[in-house]
């Protein structure tokens, strides 16, 4: 029984791992920014991270600070040439950023390994650190969702003339959220850099944008539950029907299809606004018939 | 109180404001009639910096507006309440008027939610509702009441009658009569002529980009080639 549970820790990593970055893609679309830098900033968070550990003493905590200041500093400074841009504009700024990243990987072989990679990194992240790190990300979602700064972004993502008569700063909002996901993206690369021994390049592609984008949109945007939901089916997927797990990203396309087609907003927020609308037929019927009997 | 001097906008070389100049006095209610495109809207947007000037000033009791970012206008008491009512449909009534308190940052707080729920009752009862669930007169009792959420020393309305059922309009220019005894400064524009100055103590009429006309509502009402031009068969309704 044990070793049955046991078998699927590693998947339960890549889970939290997975799910850490979701977060990150999350807060920026929450917040009306149609970014794609997420996988980018977890590169820059990840051999920040990758290369503390190789080359110096300093422990891994401050490693994983280390990569979460630095995917916030990176996100800070795109997000000020991207508050010029909007919607698909930024989507395709943001991919550029990544194709940089890539390449300035590759450029500075001495210090990130190059095409090598990152070789014999100190495995210090277990399955406990990556449980602790999600759950606060969770519960620091959860907190945005329902303070001041969550309604500021859903302000904007839904109307962002309107929010800015209102008194919402949208430059300032969407760098706050930008900082973030930035945070975000960068603890959970450098996470990744602890827990996987090794980073190569490759690692960190387009085929990662898509997959992390997938768990959003398939999850949905606007609730917390969201990536939390749409990262448990994708990830689980593959395991339950193992002749797919080949066709990963195959399968992954044509399940984005589906979804934006049929349920375009997303598994969990179909079935929130469902819940919300049926909540309020209830209520109608239980005034309508209050009031014939009064 | 708001000064609006030789106002120029252009939207991609299509000149909307062609220089218009026009005051609102404090504890004024005035109104700005026009037909379809003559440029009322535009005029709101560029006051509340949604839209940028191209030339012209515009003062709110001698500081410069003109050039200001539209969430620091707002956070100096100038509030829109934008056309179409532009209520946050994902989100609930509660959490729309919450939202209308974001522009308090100084500025000390002269409109509670319980004096918004007191105007729109209805808004108290519907509180936990999403806004998009809301009737479209009820959707522009939010936008309102959003937007007294933040406690304005001017109220810019762009046609709150816009698409509403008479009884309806009646019901928003009740509260809105409510709001004028209490002293609120506002800048209403209204396609309804006759609506407009019932309500107003001053207006302005504004045809393609530039002001045709001004004076005393009940003067305008009389005027036979006002009646002619913007108040139509409607006069003898």
């Amino acid at each position: 029984m044990s070793n049955t549970i046991l078998g699927y820790i590693p998947l339960l990593d890549l889970f939290f791992l997975h799910l850490g970055l979701a977060f990150s893609q999350w807060i920026v679309l929450r917040a009306g920014v149609f970014s794609l830098a997420t996988v980018g900033l977890a590169a820059i968070g990840a051999y920040t991270a990758g290369i503390i550990a190789t080359k110096t003493g300093i422990p891994a905590p401050l490693g994983l600070l280390a990569g979460a200041f630095t995917g916030m500093a990176a996100a800070l400074l795109l997000s000020w040439p991207l508050a010029r841009l909007r919607g698909v504009y930024q989507a395709i700024a943001t991919v550029a950023f990544l194709q940089i990243i890539l390449s300035l990987n590759i450029y500075f072989e001495g210090l990130t390994g190059g095409a090598m990679g990152l070789n014999s990194i100190p495995k210090s992240v277990g399955t406990l650190t990556l449980f602790a790190a999600t759950a606060g990300t969770v519960y620091l979602m959860v907190a945005i969702t329902h303070s001041r700064i969550g309604r500021a972004f859903d302000a904007i993502r839904q109307n962002e003339a309107v929010a800015a008569s209102l008194g919402v700063s949208i430059t300032g909002h969407q760098a706050l959220a930008f900082a973030i996901s930035g945070a975000l993206a960068g603890l959970f690369g450098a996470l990744e850099a602890y827990h996987s021994y090794a980073l190569v390049p490759t690692q960190f592609g387009f085929q990662y944008l898509i997959a992390i984008m997938s768990y959003v949109v398939l999850g949905g945007r606007n609730t917390v539950l969201g990536p939390i939901v749409g990262t448990a089916i994708l990830i689980l997927l593959p395991e339950i029907a193992r002749p797919l797990a080949e066709a990963r990203m195959l399968v992954y396309g044509l399940l984005l299809i589906l979804v934006i087609n049929f349920l375009p907003k997303g598994i969990t927020d179909t079935l929130v606004d469902m819940l919300k609308a049926r909540n309020l037929a209830r209520r109608k019927v239980a005034a309508e018939t209050a009031e014939t009997r009064s | 109180m708001l000064e609006i001097d030789r106002l120029e906008v252009r939207y991609s070389g299509i000149e909307a404001l062609r220089g218009v100049s026009m005051t609102v006095n404090s504890g004024e209610v005035v109104a700005m009639i026009g037909p379809n495109g003559a440029g009322k809207s535009t005029l709101l947007n560029a006051i509340s910096g949604i839209v940028p000037a191209h030339a012209g000033h515009i003062r709110l009791d001698g500081r410069e507006l003109t050039v200001l970012p539209a969430w620091t206008v707002s956070a100096m008491g100038v509030l829109h309440v934008p056309e179409g009512r532009q209520v946050f449909a994902d989100l609930t009534v509660l959490e729309n008027l919450q939202l209308g308190e974001t522009c308090l940052k100084s500025r000390p707080r002269r409109t509670t939610l319980t004096d918004v729920y007191d105007l729109f009752p209805i808004l108290r009862e519907r509180q936990a509702q999403l806004a998009g669930s809301l009737s479209g007169g009820q959707q522009q009792m939010l936008a309102i009441g959003r937007a007294l959420m933040g406690s304005p020393e001017i109220l810019l309305l762009d046609e709150p009658s816009l698409g509403l059922a008479p009884v309806i309009i009646a019901q928003v220019f009740d509260a809105l009569r409510a709001l004028r005894a209490s002293g609120l400064t506002i800048l209403l524009i209204e396609q309804n002529a006759h609506l407009a100055l019932q309500a107003s103590d001053r207006a302005y009429i504004i045809d393609q980009g530039r002001i045709v006309h001004s004076g005393a509502s009940a003067d305008l009402a009389q005027d036979d080639s006002v009646i002619a031009h913007y108040l139509g068969d409607l006069a003898g309704a």
